[in-house]
């Protein structure tokens, strides 16, 4: 069955898609709306490269059905900037060159900017890379990722 | 200075292969054999034809009428008669969504005889070495080589220090999977993709097509890893097949579960090694390799030759002998892994090494100062070895044990691992300068894979070389159509390749600026924060100015170009088979500190520090982000990554829950430290980096285990349950 669905996607007003009843969030980004910011890796719930915030909640839209989300506020890699802390993250990753070939890093920032939203500016290190340990990089061996954290810690609120 | 692809990519700019998507494009979708080891009866794609959204399904009798002679006679697109590995493709189908595609690719019945494969070496071969010969039909490539007086040096050594190791098949992980967007119009066969290699794609892919290769353009994208796994045509062949019977464009991606199940990587291996000692030094060695190739053909085994000379390790070793077996087996085809097999024979010869000094009661370090090749030696097929920085990271080494010595708590295990490498030349390569009124650009073949060899690298050569600030170099990767040629990011070679042709290169813009200003000696170019500027001596004169009317948009073009050169190795120590020689000499010397659970045998890794030669440092930045993320690599390989294939030749573990890699919490503290000045082939005396840090990383670790139990693990990867019962605990 495919049916209509609101999402208010990176603060824009709320739209109106048609997606079929087992499509995944994933794909109504990438594929229905042209969002690839979102990078599709695993598809398993593995990897973490799909992460949005639904709500403002870290979410692996591979594993999420977009009905399940309808009438939700959705950021994307692609939106995050707008949100003070998400440009933060998205500056800190930039400065640590925190990123090689950059295929895991939109899901890291997305999950990043989550993890901080919901722990706080006090959240230890150690509780937000607890917090990453979804999210899978095969290039950078997560150091420079770990000093991007750090940076995002102490940048002036 | 920050990589230009930072800003890109951290707000999901970048356009992979994955993202690939036009108008009227169908979804390719390739039908897996179900069996490892059969003959093909027949495939029937009725029913797949006519399923809903089908446009084409082709299979191995629809080659005839789709490529010049049906394609290549030695590697067809699809198999005629033998399946070699489970999964193999041997049809394919495009239909208008991948939905349809899929569920039209279960249709297609595939009739083929269901025989018994071969997947354990050791299950196949269980009395090798004595039982196995050149002959046998699963050998596709022998090599043996020798040199000295063995049998004496085994018959007068004080000690005799035999081993047997074990290593694994691994996987890329890249966490991109393969992707790609074929196009097949007026004659013309057109190919995106993310792959290292845009020119190897189009040589290999033109042979399987049995097409010209004029006739087929690969245009690339940003690459979302490679570790090897993108190195040659996997997918574009299928979907230009594809694309070329529907006459429309197919996009053709993998999913993990198939980059697991058909992905060619790293096999296992059995490794027998045999040292002599006499006075405390090394005589003699033999070392036998036993490697499972997968399904290979004879001829195309490129790993045996090279890999087993690691196996005597970068050690002065008087009397040796070496022989391999590449043995043909029902997996996907061996495929290169970052540093191809290297890391698991470093981790037999250095696990070997270490146990052997600790046998003699040395210190590991300093036994392996004793024996480890300076400048001036003579590699085991007679190469003069070049500048090494092997000595002086051991000594770095061995003070950083000393240290931890002092400061961790008792009963960590500390263990080094040496490792070494030679800078890939492969077949070469070529840029096109551009000089502009403002901006240098650099025009070569191939797209950045997460290194950062082209976004950064190339631009670091630029900035030294010219003298100009970075935000002047662009870096351009057209498609091969247009492309001057390159082989591939591969062999660590891309900065080192590709930087000595902007460097040929800019000697010819800089002779034809110094002509054209009438400059009586050398010139330089400057920027004065508007423009480019010509030097010479006190007087400057803008680019702008020199350039003739029909450069003002394309630029002064100078072309550069790089065929670099290995050593000789003395044909009269090969016996059978092909070795090869090396270009320079990278040493990696690492340091693992471990702590070992006695109950669970669980391994974790406290401490890390990596001594890399490198010649010269180009960047700090791609440095330290190259060893550190070839540290965590190898930390895979050495604890986790094992790929199990059940006896029926099906992956047993394909996927990232049973497959594990290292996550963010399980990385020590890393120290990374340059050791240069022991200059290699590339500019300014830099070495390769791409592959060395992965290297001794399993050695390393298993030397500490070693030093922290007394136990010695001889099979990678070191899980619980093999600690454990190298323990005794099981």
């Amino acid at each position: 069955m495919t049916g209509p669905l609101t999402l208010a996607i990176n603060g824009a007003h709320p739209r109106t898609v048609d997606v079929p009843d087992d499509e995944r969030l994933l794909d109504t980004l990438r594929w229905r709306l042209g969002m690839k910011g979102t990078k599709e890796g695993c598809r398993t719930g593995d990897c973490g490269a799909c992460t949005v915030l639904v709500d403002g909640e870290t979410t692996l839209s591979c594993l999420t059905l977009s009905r399940e989300v309808d009438g939700s506020k959705v950021t994307t890699i692609e939106g995050i900037a707008d949100d003070p802390e998400g440009r933060k993250v998205q500056a800190a990753f930039e400065a640590e060159e925190a990123l090689q070939c950059g295929y895991c890093t939109p899901g890291f920032i997305v999950a990043l900017t989550g993890v901080r939203r919901e722990l706080g500016p006090e959240a230890s290190t150690a509780a937000l890379v607890d917090g990453l340990q979804g999210n899978l990089c095969r290039c950078t061996g997560y150091l420079a990722i770990l000093r991007a954290v750090e940076r995002v810690r102490e940048a002036p609120r | 200075m920050t990589r230009s692809d930072a800003a890109l990519k951290s707000r999901g700019g970048a356009e992979y292969g994955l993202d690939l998507e036009t108008h009227g494009m169908l979804h390719g979708v390739l039908v897996p054999s179900p069996v490892a080891s059969g003959v093909l009866r027949s495939i029937d794609l009725s029913a797949a034809r006519t399923a809903p959204g089908v446009v084409v399904a082709v299979g191995p009798a629809e080659l005839a009428a789709l490529l010049p002679n049906g394609g290549d006679a030695e590697r067809p697109v699809f198999p005629r008669s033998r399946v070699m590995y489970r999964n193999q493709p041997v049809a394919a189908v495009a239909a208008r969504t991948l939905a349809e595609a899929r569920a039209a690719a279960r249709l297609v019945r595939v009739d083929v005889t269901n025989e018994p494969p071969l997947i354990d070496l050791e299950e196949r071969f269980p009395e090798w070495p004595a039982s196995l010969t050149s002959h046998d039909p699963a050998v596709v490539a022998h090599v043996v080589a020798r040199h000295g007086d063995l049998a004496a040096a085994f018959r007068t050594a004080d000690l005799v220090h035999s081993e047997t190791y074990r290593t694994s098949g691994i996987e890329h992980v890249a966490l991109e999977p393969h992707a790609c967007l074929a196009v097949v119009r007026d004659g013309t066969w057109h190919v995106t993709t993310t792959t290292q290699t845009p020119f190897g794609v189009r040589e290999d892919a033109a042979e399987i097509l049995g097409i010209p290769q004029e006739s087929l353009v690969v245009e690339g994208t940003w690459v979302g890893g490679g570790f090897g796994s993108k190195g040659a045509a996997f997918l574009e062949p299928y979907a230009l097949l594809l694309a070329a019977a529907a006459g429309r464009p197919v996009r053709l991606a993998f999913g993990y579960r198939d980059e697991f199940q058909v992905g060619r990587s790293t096999l296992p291996a059995v490794i027998r090694l045999d040292t002599a000692v006499r006075n405390g030094t090394i005589t003699a060695r033999r070392v036998r390799l036993l490697l499972d190739t997968g399904a290979s053909l004879p001829g195309r085994d490129f790993a045996t030759g090279y890999s087993i000379g690691f196996l005597l390790g970068p050690y002065r070793i008087p009397a040796f002998e070496m022989e391999g077996y590449a043995i043909r087996t029902n997996k996907p085809p061996f495929g290169p892994h970052r540093a191809p097999f290297a890391p698991q024979c470093v981790f037999a010869i250095d696990s070997h090494t270490d146990g052997l000094a600790r046998r003699l009661g040395v210190d590991p370090v300093e036994f392996r100062l004793r024996h480890v090749w300076r400048e001036g030696d003579r590699t085991p097929l007679d190469q003069p070895v070049g500048p090494f920085g092997a000595a002086a990271a051991l000594e770095l080494a061995h003070a950083k044990v000393a240290a931890w010595r002092r400061t961790l708590p008792a009963g960590t295990g500390i263990g080094v691992g040496i490792g070494f490498w030679s800078t890939s030349t492969g077949a070469g390569g070529e840029v096109r300068l551009r000089l502009t009124a403002t901006e240098l650009v650099v025009e070569q073949a191939e797209h950045e894979i997460g290194s950062g060899s082209i976004v950064r690298g190339l631009v670091a050569v630029v900035e030294r070389y010219f003298g100009l600030p970075a935000d002047r170099v662009r870096v351009t990767s057209p498609s091969t159509a247009t492309a001057p040629f390159d082989s591939g990011v591969f062999g660590s070679r891309t900065v080192a390749a590709l930087g000595k042709a902007v460097e040929a290169a800019g000697e010819k813009l800089l002779e034809t600026l110094a002509t054209r200003a009438r400059a009586s000696g050398p010139v330089r170019l400057e920027f004065d924060g508007r423009r480019l500027l010509v030097v010479s001596g006190r007087t400057k004169v803008p680019v702008s100015e020199l350039l003739q009317p029909d450069e003002r948009e394309g630029g002064l073009v100078a072309e550069g170009r790089h065929y670099g050169r290995s050593g000789a190795i003395d044909a009269s120590r090969v016996v059978e088979g092909t070795f090869y020689p090396y270009t320079d000499f990278t040493a990696s010397v690492h340091v693992a500190a471990v702590s070992v659970d006695r109950e669970t045998g669980s391994v974790k890794v406290l401490r890390y520090a990596a001594f890399q030669d490198i010649g010269t440092v180009l960047d700090a930045g791609m440095f330290r982000g190259q060893v550190e993320g070839g540290v965590a690599m190898g930390l895979g390989t050495a604890l986790t990554e094992e790929s199990l294939w059940a006896p029926d030749g099906r992956m047993a573990n394909p996927g990232l829950l049973d497959y594990r890699i290292p996550t963010i919490a399980e990385i020590p503290p890393i120290e990374v430290v340059a050791v240069e000045g022991f200059l290699g082939a590339g500019p300014f005396g830099a070495k390769g980096l791409g592959e060395p840090p992965i290297i001794p990383v399993p050695a390393a670790v298993a030397n500490a285990v070693a030093d922290a139990t007394g136990a010695r693990v001889t099979e990678l990867p070191l899980t619980p349950e093999r600690v454990a019962r190298a323990l005794k605990l099981l």
